[in-house]
């Protein structure tokens, strides 16, 4: 069944046709709205209040506008902003350069075998500390495969803002990723000289 | 952007855009930023960067979202708000056309015939089919053998 057999049948309440779709796009959703919100609780919520929205507004959508999963993503991505708003106070540019400064957390570890976990963590901790539209762009393009173009429309966004906040997020994460690369191998060099009693 | 006017400021501006890998380019911009790159070591060490730092992203792992597939699918779902008209069309020729529920159409086709039945049954709408003028066959015989009635009439 195409994408609009599926949405026409949901319109009239067949609800395994409600089901075929949730298979096709639980995976993304969910991953999408993890990588925003960082919180397994908070996204199992939001992914499950997506997927009612869909049944509910299955009529709004127009196939001729917005490809199914990109629609679905714009729902997501608003439920999760408003989300943010609520609950959490969304980052703006200020407070994420004051965490950068912050951030020194990294140093403590240098065993081999936690150095894939540390660079992950490290990551997760740069994503993270990106202003919500720059995150936003980033996990769109990069992690969910958009194109510039629909996730400028995922974000309600012209593709030109859409592309400054990748490329502010791209710059910032590479600068704050060598950052802690090369504090990482200063202390490493530190320590060789001048071991722990 | 062409070859000869693009500069490492852009063609860095270009992959934070665009990203690292090639496949994503617009195809467009992607003969002069090979060009670009070919004869240009700057560039060829941002690009460099720039998938280093993709490869990085990439590890950014998600956690498996056990039973959130059957939570979604069991939630309440409320009735969809469908017009009357919707509906009935959608009962009378369902989506999933089964020889068990070819009843309904026939039902709905033979439906207008048998309300004219009933209908035609019960009212006349002012049409009366008995005519008063030929009670009689001897007459209705006159007038059907084209004879001249009111003469037969006169004679009787």
């Amino acid at each position: 069944m195409t994408d609009e057999e599926l949405m026409q049948a949901i319109c009239n309440g067949d609800q395994d046709a409600y089901q075929t779709v949730v298979k096709q796009h639980l995976k993304s959703i969910s991953h999408y709205a993890f990588r925003i919100l960082d919180n397994q609780k908070d996204t199992e919520d939001i992914t499950q209040e997506a997927f009612l929205k869909l049944w509910i507004n299955a009529e709004k959508w127009q196939p001729e506008k917005a490809k199914l999963s990109t629609w679905l993503h714009r729902i997501t991505h608003n439920l999760c902003i408003d989300y943010l708003r609520k609950h959490r106070n969304i980052q703006t540019q200020e407070n994420v350069e004051e965490e950068n400064e912050k951030r020194t957390d990294w140093r403590d570890s240098h065993a081999d075998g936690e150095e894939e976990r540390l660079q992950e963590s490290r990551l997760k901790t740069a994503v993270n500390s990106l202003p919500e539209n720059q995150r936003s762009a980033l996990m769109l393009c990069h992690y969910s495969g958009f194109s510039n173009k629909e996730a400028a429309v995922i974000m309600n966004i012209s593709v030109k803002a859409l592309e400054s906040a990748i490329a502010r997020a791209k710059r910032s994460l590479r600068k704050q990723l060598s950052g802690a690369n090369s504090a990482q191998s200063e202390e490493k060099a530190r320590l060789r000289n001048y071991p722990n009693p | 952007m062409h070859n000869e006017m693009m500069t490492i400021e852009d063609f860095t501006h270009f992959i934070e855009t665009y990203g690292a890998d090639p496949n994503r380019w617009p195809i467009d911009s992607n003969k002069s930023i090979k060009g670009f790159l070919l004869d240009n070591t700057s560039a060829k060490k941002v690009l460099a960067e720039y998938q280093e730092l993709e490869q990085r992203m990439d590890s950014y792992g998600v956690p498996e979202f056990r039973g959130l597939e059957q939570k979604v699918l069991k939630q309440a779902l409320p009735p969809q708000r469908n017009s009357l008209l919707a509906q009935l069309l959608n009962w009378i020729i369902p989506k999933e056309a089964s020889n068990k529920q070819l009843w309904r159409p026939a039902v709905a086709a033979c439906l207008p015939l048998m309300f004219g039945i009933v209908l035609g049954n019960y009212y006349s709408f002012g049409i009366d089919t008995v005519i008063d003028e030929y009670d009689y066959w001897e007459g209705e015989f006159a007038f059907l053998a084209l004879s001249d009635y009111s003469e037969g009439m006169i004679n009787e």
